[in-house]
């Protein structure tokens, strides 16, 4: 069928043929000169390599940047408003956005701004912290039963799937009551029930890991289990788990609201964003606004953070080139032929 | 002369499934001597990589591995995982097959030879780095400086294994395992590899163990040649032994296997059937079903090593008519 089109086709297309064909030998013949060498292009360092990438992942770069502003804007909330988030003003109550209240006031009268910046700093707290205790215990616990396998793999499988079919809201209610009122109680008790999702990443990538050839060199060359797990199996899951770390963050952000939100979390006179929702949602009908302020505020927070760990797993990947990798999988692709040559002519 | 560096004596090594016991490796014997390269040869499954394992204690945990392993006067199977891991990397040192898998993808070549040295020596990074530096160099990686801080994916197959052989002799080993060193590479730059490891082995004194399937590189490179099929050694002896006054038909067979690139055109000849399975074996010779020497005598009793003179060494029970054999065709 395609052998009878191409001459229908017509010179036009016989001559992007040829282009493409002269186009491909160049390719092989920089792919060639590469090969010959034993080299690759023009060797930049990882960090630089790291950071094009990254700059290349527009999306990344996007949630970098609303990171940072979301940030500045909760963080200098007490300098850039005149009001206190706790000091009501009876006179000014449930006022729309002005350039006085930018967010507008609650139901005694305090500024909206302040609060939900207020809010939003004890979410991001609770996220970063969160994210960073399951990260680490997580972490440790998938690689030690990924890399030990055995009894000590199912014993901590099945903790894992015991955290899976445990009803987190139902938990975490219970733990709130007694911990819930400071932040780094909450988020102690958010660690420990979310750390499971790290770890079952981690678990499965270790268990491929661990039959690289790398390991058993690292072993030959005298390296212990510890150091093993540390310097070896432990940097190669990073990757892996970059995005799985900021959907976590945002699930503990999200989860946090939603004991706030039920009463269980923060206490008043503070708020989180949880909260902020809770308390205007009475009035949704007439003033959807104060419902949304808080709300999108978590929404814009998560989505950052996700865009930020897809470019980071991107970037942080060595093998990954700013350009696509071509180049190594065509190297790749060549040695295998001359693997199988190898064998043809002089094997056993 | 001087003590072997390494004396293996009666290592048996087998793995437990579910189906039995896989016996890997039977009855091995058989000695190093410093500086001297020795060529285990065999095929996929004859238990080649499995010895060499062994000797490093980094054979699986479902093994069951008895015998001795003298090294320098101890034997490595009685000692304590500390004491080994002390050991590795120091003393006895390995390359491995495929070099694309062998390194970690996430930190530079130089990085992984430094982390090498350091967990055996006291010393600087800075020391171990431009330790590293010299290594690469010793090893013919151009631009050593600016290649120890490139990661593994931006060297070739062949670089990569020079890396790797300037990681394994990092430490001054006594011993080299090399286990199918070149397998993964181009034919060309195989012989590259193979001349870094003659030159090192030139230049630091190392015994070497080298394991492959083929007998090409072996005529180029061993000292004394080791013959393993189906977990047994089939015949040991010098590298003349093996290639010119073989008397053991498995050897035969591999050899009438290579293409012959002088003389005149003759067909090769395969060795019919296949290798067989290493669970649960029977009495007899292992190659008999495919051994066109075979008598009857094969399939009721294993043969044992029989000494021909010095260290050439053949398992078979007709070693005798082979050798009345090899007179008479060198008569005609």
């Amino acid at each position: 069928m395609a052998d009878t089109q191409i001459p229908v086709g017509g010179s036009d297309e016989l001559v992007d043929l040829a282009a493409e064909t002269e186009q491909m030998s160049e390719t092989a013949k920089r792919l060639a000169a590469v090969d010959a060498e034993g080299l690759s292009e023009n060797p930049k360092s990882f960090g630089k390599l790291a950071w094009e990438r990254f700059l290349n992942h527009r999306l990344a770069l996007l949630g970098a940047i609303g990171l940072v502003l979301i940030f500045l804007a909760f963080y200098f909330a007490p300098y850039l408003s005149d009001y206190s988030f706790d000091e009501p003003d009876v006179v000014r109550r449930l006022e729309g956005p002005s350039w006085d209240h930018p967010f507008g006031t609650d139901t005694i009268g305090r500024d909206l701004y302040v609060r939900t910046a207020q809010g939003g700093r004890y979410s991001m707290r609770i996220g970063i912290t969160v994210a960073i205790l399951s990260t680490v215990f997580g972490t440790l616990m998938g690689a030690v039963a990924g890399y030990f396998g055995k009894a000590i793999d199912i014993v901590v499988s099945q903790v894992i799937n015991l955290f899976l079919v445990v009803p987190y809201l139902v938990i975490l209610a219970v733990f709130a009551q007694k911990f819930g009122s400071s932040a780094n109680g909450l988020s102690v008790v958010l660690a420990l029930l979310l750390w499971t999702r790290i770890a079952r990443v981690v678990r499965g990538v270790v268990f491929s890991i661990k039959e690289q050839e790398f390991i058993m060199a690292a072993r030959s060359a005298g390296a212990s289990h510890v150091r093993i797990i540390f310097r070896h199996v432990i940097p190669n899951v990073v990757g892996a788990i970059a995005v799985e770390i900021t959907l976590l963050l945002g699930t503990a952000i999200v989860l946090e609201s939603t004991l706030s939100f039920l009463g269980l979390g923060v206490q008043p006179p503070n708020a989180s964003l949880g909260t902020l929702v809770a308390d205007a949602k009475s009035n949704i009908d007439d003033d959807p606004l104060r419902v949304l302020t808080p709300g999108l505020c978590i929404v814009f927070i998560v989505l950052c953070v996700n865009f930020l760990g897809d470019g980071l797993r991107d970037a942080l990947d060595p093998r990954s080139k700013a350009e696509g990798n071509k180049p190594v999988k065509a190297a790749k692709d060549k040695n295998a032929a001359g693997v199988d040559a190898g064998e043809a002519v002089g094997s056993v | 002369m001087s003590e072997p560096v390494l004396r293996v004596e009666n290592l048996n090594v087998g793995f437990h499934t579910k189906s039995g016991v896989v016996q890997a490796v039977t009855d091995a014997n058989f000695e190093i001597n410093a500086g001297e390269t020795l060529a285990v040869v065999g095929e996929s499954g004859s238990g080649k990589s499995v010895t060499a394992l062994a000797l490093m204690r980094l054979h699986p945990r479902n093994t069951e591995i008895s015998g001795r392993v003298m090294f320098r006067g101890h034997d490595l199977l009685a000692m304590s995982e500390p004491e080994m891991r002390a050991i590795r990397g120091r003393d006895v040192s390995m390359i491995f097959q495929d070099p694309m898998t062998a390194m970690n993808p996430v930190f530079t070549v130089g990085a992984q030879i430094v982390e090498a040295i350091r967990i055996h020596s006291d010393v600087s990074k800075e020391v171990a780095w431009s330790r590293a530096v010299s290594l690469l160099e010793m090893v013919g990686v151009p631009e050593p400086k600016q290649r120890a801080s490139q990661y593994p994916h931006e060297y070739s197959g062949g670089m990569r294994q020079r890396a790797m052989i300037a990681m394994a002799i990092s430490n001054d080993p006594v011993l080299l395992i090399a286990d199918e060193p070149t397998t993964a590479l181009d034919v060309t730059v195989q012989a590259q590899v193979m001349d870094v490891l003659a030159d090192v082995q030139k230049e630091t004194g190392t015994a070497m163990m080298l394991i492959t399937h083929d007998l090409g590189l072996v005529a180029g490179s061993a000292d004394r040649v080791q013959v393993m099929y189906a977990s047994r050694l089939m015949e040991t002896g010098d590298l003349e032994d093996i290639f010119y006054e073989s008397r053991n038909p498995y050897t035969r067979a591999l050899l009438d296997s290579i293409p012959d690139l002088e003389g005149t055109k003759t067909e090769l000849e395969p060795i019919p059937g296949n290798p067989p399975s290493l669970l649960n074996q029977n009495v007899g010779c292992a190659f008999r079903p495919r051994c066109s020497w075979a008598i009857d005598r094969c399939g009721v009793e294993d043969p044992a090593l029989v000494t021909i003179d010095g260290a050439h060494a053949s398992r078979c029970h007709r070693v005798d008519d082979l050798t009345a054999h090899a007179q008479t065709e060198a008569a005609r």
